[in-house]
């Protein structure tokens, strides 16, 4: 289990996050929503062990964050940042293979190639990484990091995305959490910032809401995704519904102006 | 032709590398035989392979006792010492641009070799105390100095310009032109101070080239650039996953502070000693590792040894040319490194504006 104890983190004396107790468990979907300057990306920086925290503990299966080599640390977890700019001109392929830097014997290519194939970019493998369009790059570096804990291991394992489908269109958004869904019967606990919220809603088995460096709900979708923790959250309104009865949830938020007019026509 | 270098499957790639590798090694030689052939005094291929081949033990070709004093005393460790420096400076600005994560960085450009300069400079004027102390010291005292002072001052850059993993490019070479200016300035006050002689040493060696080389010199290089280059050469994965970011380099699983200070030491060992024994050689560590990710991909397991070879090659036909092109009389070969390198480096700050890789 990977587990954050009463973390606290304050940038000069300024509170960023204050106290926060999240779990993140093997075979679960995890994701972190919340509006923009919640502290999302800095819990994010915490739990994958870039920045330490002010107060409180980060556990791997645990044992805490600081206590692994950074080696040991990338078999048990991969990490996807917001942004990654590749500073010379590697081919897709190239970047991709990178993630099989710490894999303790020889990597099989097959791997990579059905990683590649998966998120539809096998064509791009010999185009220059750095020429590729924004949802191109975002899905050959989730390639990357899909490719480190790739091969099935004995023990639970994580991986951290923060914001991996940001940039694509919506069917290749639907192929990655799809994907993500099957990767997490390997044992593995996936955690991801999102700000689509219908994805959120249907995909994530939990969710963790967050607003001003606290964690306001947290809890399985079923039980914290309703219209009025969403209204709270975001301080707009949002409203949750099934979609024909069925297991599929739809998300709305309209533009103020249509609630306006909707509001003086009841009136 | 970079799309088919680049073919992605390892195996292709590597046969492609290995292959690139193979003919970069076979022009080096080519360069090699001819600089022992040419020069104030001619020497024909055939002698030159002679007197090779009869220290190997051989007996190919013939040769005469003027030529082979010539070729053992003079050429081969001038040449061999242009293949070290050479090589070592298209190495260490591979290794530095793979540390600031920027293909514009260079050791002479962002003030690692002027520092390097300063110290050497410093201990001509004041070490003389130092070399009383034991011989030792006018042995390597002049690298050893001289590495300190490209270390202080790659440290010094490396923490001036580079934010969390991030280096700001126009800041870098700020700093560089700062530090250039006052490592220039601080030669001048030491050199206010410097006995006649110390002058003398120091114009001897400001006047920078390989003309002063033999096979002690050659021996100390040896020592000193040999380990730092191999501690570079293992370091190519890691080196590869650094391009993405120091960030993303750890969560990949690399020490990345262990990485920096073997990149920040074995390249300050390289330059000082570089500088030190042929003053200080600009734009080989900026063009060489360029030309070879032009031609063939990013990949450090090609772009390191690619570099230290293509280097070698340059450095050599540099000096070839600084020796034959006013014979009997020498050209500095600072001079024509720099004229083939300052065009090239505007051309690709040009280039650097409109793409950015």
């Amino acid at each position: 289990m990977l587990q954050g104890n009463n973390i606290h983190f304050c940038i000069t004396d300024r509170p960023i996050i204050g106290d926060v107790n999240i779990k993140l468990e093997p075979g679960k979907f995890t994701v972190i929503i919340g509006p923009n300057g919640a502290g999302k990306s800095t819990l994010f920086k915490i739990l994958s062990g870039d920045i330490p925290c002010s107060k409180g503990e980060v556990l791997y299966n645990g044992k805490p964050v600081n206590s692994f080599s950074s080696q040991q640390l990338a078999r048990i977890r991969a990490v996807m940042p917001q942004h990654s700019s590749v500073s010379f001109p590697f081919s897709a392929w190239e970047v991709v293979e990178l993630g099989t830097l710490n894999a303790p014997q020889e990597f099989d290519q097959k791997e990579i190639i059905e990683v590649m194939k998966k998120l539809q970019i096998w064509h791009l493998r010999d185009r220059s990484y750095n020429l590729l369009s924004g949802g191109e790059k975002q899905r050959v570096q989730l390639g990357r990091v899909l490719i480190q804990i790739w091969k099935k291991q004995a023990f639970p394992r994580y991986l951290l995305l923060d914001e991996p489908i940001s940039s694509m269109d919506v069917s290749l958004q639907h192929l990655v959490l799809d994907l993500l869904n099957e990767l997490k019967t390997r044992n593995i606990g996936v955690l991801s910032v999102l700000h689509d919220l219908s994805l959120v809603g249907n995909y994530a088995d939990e969710v963790i809401m967050m607003k001003n460096g606290n964690v306001s709900f947290q809890g399985n979708v079923a039980d914290v995704f309703t219209s009025y923790n969403l209204e709270f959250l975001f301080g707009y309104p949002i409203q949750v519904r099934k979609f024909n009865d069925g297991p599929g949830l739809l998300v709305h938020s309209l533009p103020l102006h249509h609630i306006n007019h909707r509001l003086s026509q009841v009136q | 032709m970079i799309k088919t270098l680049q073919a992605s499957i390892p195996k292709v790639k590597h046969r492609i590398q290995n292959t690139v590798l193979l003919f970069l090694g076979i022009l080096l030689i080519g360069v090699v035989l001819l600089s022992a052939s040419l020069g104030a005094y001619q020497i024909p291929l055939e002698s030159v392979v002679g007197v090779l081949s009869s220290k190997l033990g051989l007996a190919w070709g013939s040769y005469t006792e003027p030529q082979s004093q010539v070729l053992l005393n003079i050429r081969f460790p001038r040449i061999l010492m242009g293949i070290l420096i050479g090589g070592g400076l298209g190495l260490a600005g591979a290794a530095l641009q793979g540390l600031f994560r920027n293909p514009l960085v260079e050791p002479g450009l962002i003030g690692v070799s002027s520092g390097g300069a300063f110290f050497a400079v410093v201990f001509i004027v004041f070490g003389a105390g130092l070399t009383a102390l034991s011989p030792l010291f006018s042995l390597i005292g002049l690298p050893l100095f001289a590495f300190l002072g490209g270390l202080l001052v790659t440290l010094l850059v490396y923490n001036i310009s580079s934010h969390s993993g991030k280096t700001d490019i126009s800041v870098l070479i700020l700093a560089g032109v700062a530090i250039n200016a006052l490592m220039g300035a601080l030669i001048g006050l030491v050199l206010f101070y410097a006995d006649d002689a110390a002058l003398r040493n120091f114009t001897f060696w400001s006047l920078g080239d390989l003309g002063g080389s033999n096979w002690s010199k050659l021996g100390i290089a040896t020592i000193l650039i040999i380990p730092a280059l191999a501690m570079i050469m293992r370091l190519y994965p890691q080196l590869n996953a650094m391009a993405l970011g120091e960030r993303e380099a750890y969560h990949m699983g690399v020490n990345v502070q262990y990485v920096k200070y073997v990149l920040f030491l074995s390249s300050a060992l390289i330059v000082g000693t570089a500088v030190s024994l042929s003053g200080t050689i600009g734009f080989v560590g900026l063009v060489v590792p360029h030309l070879i990710r032009l031609g063939f991909g990013a990949d450090h397991r090609l772009v390191l040894p690619g570099s230290f070879l293509l280097g070698a090659i340059l450095l050599s036909t540099a000096d070839l040319f600084a020796r034959n092109l006013v014979r009997p009389a020498e050209l500095p070969i600072g001079i024509i490194t720099a004229l083939l390198g300052a065009p090239f480096f505007i051309y690709l700050i040009v280039n650097f504006k409109k793409v950015k890789y």
